[in-house]
């Protein structure tokens, strides 16, 4: 059965050990952000979850609590009539043991949801392996990141939340283009336009940091099987290495930015969100306070592709980076 | 110093008071004149409101727009501030457990910019800042900090963080890298105890999970040990079990004032003040004692008034449960003057409504009380709660007042009205209030009416 995850920081390897395919929600051809029209304030993709559960009835989708309209997002799924749901509780806090506890917990609450659907107990040495390969490609991928096309990047890592292989993206040709980020929430498939749009423009994301580019890539958890179990490898890795705007506070995001930014010379920073997404529009003054660079904010609106409103804002910004 | 219960606007509030001083009229420190607010505040909304005309409501009014100043009093004669944010009711019992600490939210800046009309530019100056309407109105907030002038800077400031609003989570974190350190603590999303597992009964018929309880009771732990740290004594079981106990003394009157007004045949004091009153539950006001007294003449008064038959509104008016609090306090007016009153409400926090367990370890009690937010759990349990006090208070309608922007309002408010629709079929609108209201008075107007004559058309012949 497939599990469809709405977020990167539920452990696929965790649903693999239980005999399950997990799926990232967000690569799924049926999973339409905007396709519907939204009532004030909704999230596209928030709502997009709910729907994609409603329709998917034949598997399982594990909602987080990383925000509040996923979190009540699965409300409505469960009284919709999804059975199959499940909300994985992400832990705000990460200085103190009570997010390690709570991350623990939920990932325990988790496997017998997976029994409960269908899957079976893992054994410690089949969740080390899928770990291992699932570190494995992600490490892969990670160490691809800066030389490669912006574009074959983002494919290759919903690739990796797809199905968990590992395809090796294109290699970028060399171009005198400005290095730029792309920070923020989730920037699907429909999205990618944007990277053409950006480089038709003169500039190239040197680092996608959005939900479903290289920040959702953890490094390898690798740990010595005779002095730990798995599960709490798996636990320490996750909990030790989730970097998002949701936690309190968010200094992680900062301090995983800083190297990256520095060591890319990047030099201006396209902040990425959907409409309705406080968490991360707010982070915008922030962000130019912090790396002292030119933030541009471009929203995912209902339709896909660029639209041209929002097409003008980013050429005119890579235009003042030159 | 009796008169029949009646609405007064602020002018003719000017005349009544001068009556009830030379009646003898005897006030706390923070008394005085309606008017004086207007004059010496600014809080110009103050003109466009209709008030009770008590003497028990013009305490209530006085004790709600000194809190500022006497916050900066309190701190001027030694006391420490803590600034807490967002778990509404759980922090604060635990800061006035100890002597010479006082507890606020500042959170309750989002009345600032509906109080003062605007005038105060918070909210364009939060625009200015990069948070802009997209937000909730307690963006004010953030300019009240950096500005200063409204409320003291707090000594400590604790926020909880995990299931909570966005747009609050995202104003608070902005807040923090502006320079204002805070002391955040996990708040688990709420969820029921699955088969098998420890199972931990909560205020207001709810249940968590053993293992939530824990984490809660644990960051608990860790916020006792600040406050402790920063009041220079040790918040230990006993000073904490005192603290509990005067809260409840706070919740048991505002539940006796609840029942007396919500339940009765008319409505014995007015939407807007029971608005006020239930929001002292969260922090008192910034002064527990006085709380009590405010509360206690409330209650004497509706008592006195439902002795002699007075109301001050008609039976005939449709019973209302009202859901989230309103960013502009003249919506309250608004509902009975197109022929509404409150028989119900749910303004975001009836886990401080509830009785804190006394017979639990404290900190274990705390936790109970934390986790049984209503905005921490599922919508279904906030929204099952809303149809048992419907049925009970005997609601013929329901209001849910969107807050602009407010993240958690684009889909709760469509999950509750769906489930008391299905379970108690009655009338259920959902409409949306700014902190100035006026500009949108004609729809909000024709929305409300249109709720009022449907739920009284519905009326047995």
């Amino acid at each position: 059965m497939d599990v469809f995850l709405a977020s990167p920081w539920i452990p696929a390897e965790w649903i693999r050990a239980h005999g399950l395919q997990p799926r990232g929600l967000w690569s799924a051809e049926d999973f339409q952000p905007g396709a519907w029209p939204l009532s004030a304030g909704l999230c596209a993709f928030a709502d997009a979850a709910v729907r994609f559960a409603e329709a998917r009835t034949d598997s399982a989708v594990v909602f987080s609590t990383a925000c509040d309209q996923m979190r009540r997002g699965f409300d409505a799924a469960i009284l919709e009539g999804q059975r199959r749901a499940f909300l994985f509780n992400l832990p705000a806090t990460w200085q103190t043991p009570a997010g390690t506890q709570i991350f623990r917990s939920e990932l325990e609450r988790l496997g017998q949801f997976l029994l409960a659907i269908g899957g079976s107990a893992p054994s410690p040495e089949v969740l080390r392996r899928e770990m291992s390969q699932a570190g494995g490609a992600r490490q892969r991928l990670l160490e691809s990141a800066s030389a490669t096309s912006p574009r074959g990047f983002a494919q290759a890592v919903a690739q990796f939340h797809w199905d968990g292989a590992f395809s090796p993206p294109p290699p970028a040709p060399p171009a005198n283009q400005i290095p730029i980020a792309l920070v923020g929430g989730p920037f699907l498939a429909p999205h990618w336009e944007w990277l053409d749009e950006l480089e038709a423009a003169g500039a190239r994301v040197a680092l996608n940091a959005t939900e479903m580019g290289e920040r959702s890539l953890p490094p390898d958890f690798e740990f010595d099987p005779a002095a730990i179990h798995p599960f709490d490898a798996l636990v320490r890795g996750c909990c030790d290495n989730i970097v998002d705007v949701f936690q309190r506070p968010n200094t992680r995001l900062y301090s995983w930015l800083k190297p990256r930014l520095a060591s890319r010379n990047v030099r201006g920073i396209v902040l990425w969100h959907f409409i309705g997404c406080d968490l991360w529009r707010v982070e915008a003054p922030t962000l130019r306070e912090t790396f002292a660079l030119p933030v541009l904010l471009l929203e995912a609106g209902g339709e896909p592709g660029a639209a041209p409103r929002q097409l003008d804002r980013l050429q005119a910004f890579v235009e003042t980076l030159r | 110093m009796n008169s029949p219960p009646r609405k007064l606007d602020l002018d003719q509030w000017d005349g009544r008071y001068e009556q009830l001083r030379r009646d003898g009229l005897r006030e706390p420190a923070y008394g005085g004149p309606l008017r004086r607010h207007v004059v010496r505040e600014k809080d110009f909304r103050l003109q466009q409101l209709r008030f009770d005309n008590s003497p028990a409501a013009l305490r209530l009014w006085n004790f709600l727009l000194t809190e500022n100043q006497r916050l900066h009093q309190a701190r001027a004669e030694g006391d420490k501030i803590v600034g807490t944010m967002k778990d509404l009711g759980t922090v604060p019992v635990m800061a006035y457990a100890l002597p010479g600490l006082r507890a606020f939210y500042p959170d309750g800046a989002w009345w600032t910019p509906c109080l003062m009309e605007c005038g105060d530019k918070l909210l364009q100056k939060a625009e200015m800042m990069g948070i802009d309407a997209s937000f909730c109105p307690v963006r004010a907030m953030l300019p009240a900090f950096q500005e200063g002038g409204h409320f003291p800077r707090p000594d400590l400031l604790v926020c909880s963080a995990g299931a909570i609003c966005d747009d609050f989570s995202a104003i608070a974190q902005r807040l923090e890298h502006l320079g204002h350190p805070i002391l955040w603590w996990e708040t688990p999303r709420r969820r029921q105890p699955a088969s098998g597992e420890r199972a931990c009964a909560l205020p207001g018929h709810l249940a968590a999970p053993q293992v939530q309880v824990d984490c809660v009771r644990a960051e608990l732990q860790r916020i006792a040990r600040a406050l402790g740290e920063l009041a220079g004594q040790t918040l230990d079981d006993s000073f904490l079990a005192a603290g509990i106990c005067a809260a409840n003394q706070v919740r048991q009157r505002l539940d006796s004032l609840r029942r007396a007004v919500y339940c009765a045949p008319a409505a014995p004091l007015p939407a807007l003040e029971m608005l006020v009153a239930e929001m002292l539950a969260i922090h008192f006001c910034s002064d527990r004692q006085e709380t009590i007294a405010v509360l206690d003449a409330l209650l004497a008064e509706v008592q006195s008034r439902a002795h002699r038959s007075q109301f001050i509104i008609g039976p005939d008016a449709a019973r209302i449960f009202w859901v989230n609090p309103v960013a502009d306090l003249r919506a309250m007016n608004l509902l009975e003057d197109l022929g509404g009153r409150l028989c119900g409400s749910d303004f975001m926090f009836s886990h401080a409504l509830d009785l804190i367990p006394e017979n639990l370890p404290p900190l274990d009690a705390l936790a109970r009380a934390a986790l049984a937010d209503p905005m921490v759990g599922p919508t279904e349990d906030r929204a099952a709660r809303i149809v048992r006090e419907c049925r009970s208070n005997r609601a013929e309608a329901l209001v849910v007042s969107r807050i602009p922007g407010a993240s958690h309002c684009a889909r709760e408010g469509e999950i509750i009205l769906q489930i008391v629709r299905r379970e108690i079929g009655i009338p259920a609108i959902e409409l949306e209030i700014p902190p100035v209201c006026d500009a949108l008075s004609p729809s909000l107007g024709s929305r409300l009416r249109a709720l009022v004559e449907t739920a009284q058309a519905r009326r047995p012949k």
